[in-house]
């Protein structure tokens, strides 16, 4: 590997590593607040450190640590974390011509660290495209798992000593780090009714208690983007089309 | 048993993650496909945030003592004004905390 080439690696790390900062350090309140609450409803150290380490979740962590506790059916837990999971199909959809023909070991890895957080920095299209933006999605998504790992474990070494932190308000935090990233890439139109359309039907179905409404409402919303962009594109053919016209008649005219 | 209930809790939440990037899958995304896909990301962020801003003990709450909101709209504003992560964080959370203790 010449010097320029493994210069530009670390640059890319460097660089992901950056990107995912301000997430990182989001998500401690979160994180703290899964950690202990694992502990506070009688999970055990290996249990409690299990959680984000294989399930790396944090809705799910939370939802069905409380599921547990509460001795719920095994079915019904694994249903629900599915549901809550399920938006993760979306993210697979719109990666999927980018890592499908990757190697295993890109397609896993890349697969275990898809979060909300590092889909949310893969919107550019380019993404994944070669070895280096690969590597500096490693590092993004990667940076990501490690700290929430620590937040996890403070919380759990922290555990018996906190207060229940569940009424706290420390999801506030995690809307802020999303309201920070959506509301800059509202850049046109299509995207700007997604945002209204989404955020509309999502309290719409929360409001009505449905478990499947987070995905629906995107998928909703998702589609009259598109219809909105298609659209836009039609109308600019037609009007292109009519300046066409106006200066094949104009040379006409003139000739 | 817990042990159980989380490796199948990993199965799930990998699955779902990892599912549609398996080359095997008989799938093929056309452009189509590919533009509507294109609106997911600020979809599915907007769905997980707006809930928590407006709604509180499972009822909206729109009304300026509801500290989420108006923290929320200090953090839209300063999210357009200056795009910075950072910065939204820092200051939108700040009011929050504010709020919380004198509200």
């Amino acid at each position: 590997m010449s010097f320029n080439r493994k210069n530009a690696y670390l640059k890319m790390m460097q660089k992901g590593l950056l990107d995912m900062m301000p997430l990182n350090l989001a998500v401690i309140p979160w994180g703290i607040l899964c950690g202990s609450l694992a502990i506070q409803r009688d999970f055990s150290i290996l249990e409690a450190l299990l959680m984000p380490l294989v399930v790396y979740a944090g809705a799910v962590q939370l939802v069905v640590i409380e599921l547990m506790h509460a001795n719920a059916p095994l079915a019904t837990i694994l249903f629900t974390a599915f549901i809550i999971s399920s938006r993760h199909f979306l993210y697979g959809l719109a990666l999927r011509d980018k890592l499908k023909n990757l190697p295993l070991r890109w397609r896993g890895s890349l697969g275990f660290l898809l979060t909300d957080e590092l889909f949310a920095l893969s919107g550019d299209k380019k993404s994944y495209k070669g070895k280096l933006r690969l590597v500096y999605a490693l590092f993004a998504g990667g940076s990501f798992y490690i700290s929430w790992l620590i937040w996890n474990i403070i919380g759990i070494a922290a555990g018996s000593y906190l207060p229940d932190l569940t009424n706290l308000g420390l999801d506030f935090a995690i809307a802020v780090t999303f309201i920070a990233l959506v509301i800059p890439s509202i850049v046109n139109l299509p995207l700007l009714i997604t945002v209204c359309v989404a955020g509309v039907l999502s309290v719409i179905f929360k409001l009505l208690n449905w478990e499947l409404g987070l995905v629906l409402a995107s998928v909703i919303a998702m589609y009259c983007g598109y219809v909105t962009s298609r659209i836009q594109a039609k109308r600019q053919a037609v009007n292109n089309s009519k300046i066409i016209t106006m200066d094949k008649a104009q040379t006409e005219n003139a000739s | 048993m817990i042990l159980i209930t989380i490796l199948l809790l990993a199965c799930i939440t990998f699955l779902t993650r990892y599912l549609f990037l398996h080359p095997k899958l008989p799938l093929r995304i056309g452009p189509k496909m590919e533009s509507f896909l294109s609106f997911s990301a600020p979809a599915v962020l907007t769905v997980i945030w707006v809930p928590i801003i407006f709604i509180q003990d499972n009822q909206l709450d729109i009304s300026f003592t509801n500290p989420y909101l108006i923290a929320a709209t200090v953090a839209v504003i300063i999210a357009k004004k200056t795009n910075s992560i950072y910065f939204t964080l820092a200051a939108s959370v700040s009011v929050f905390i504010l709020l919380r203790v004198f509200l």
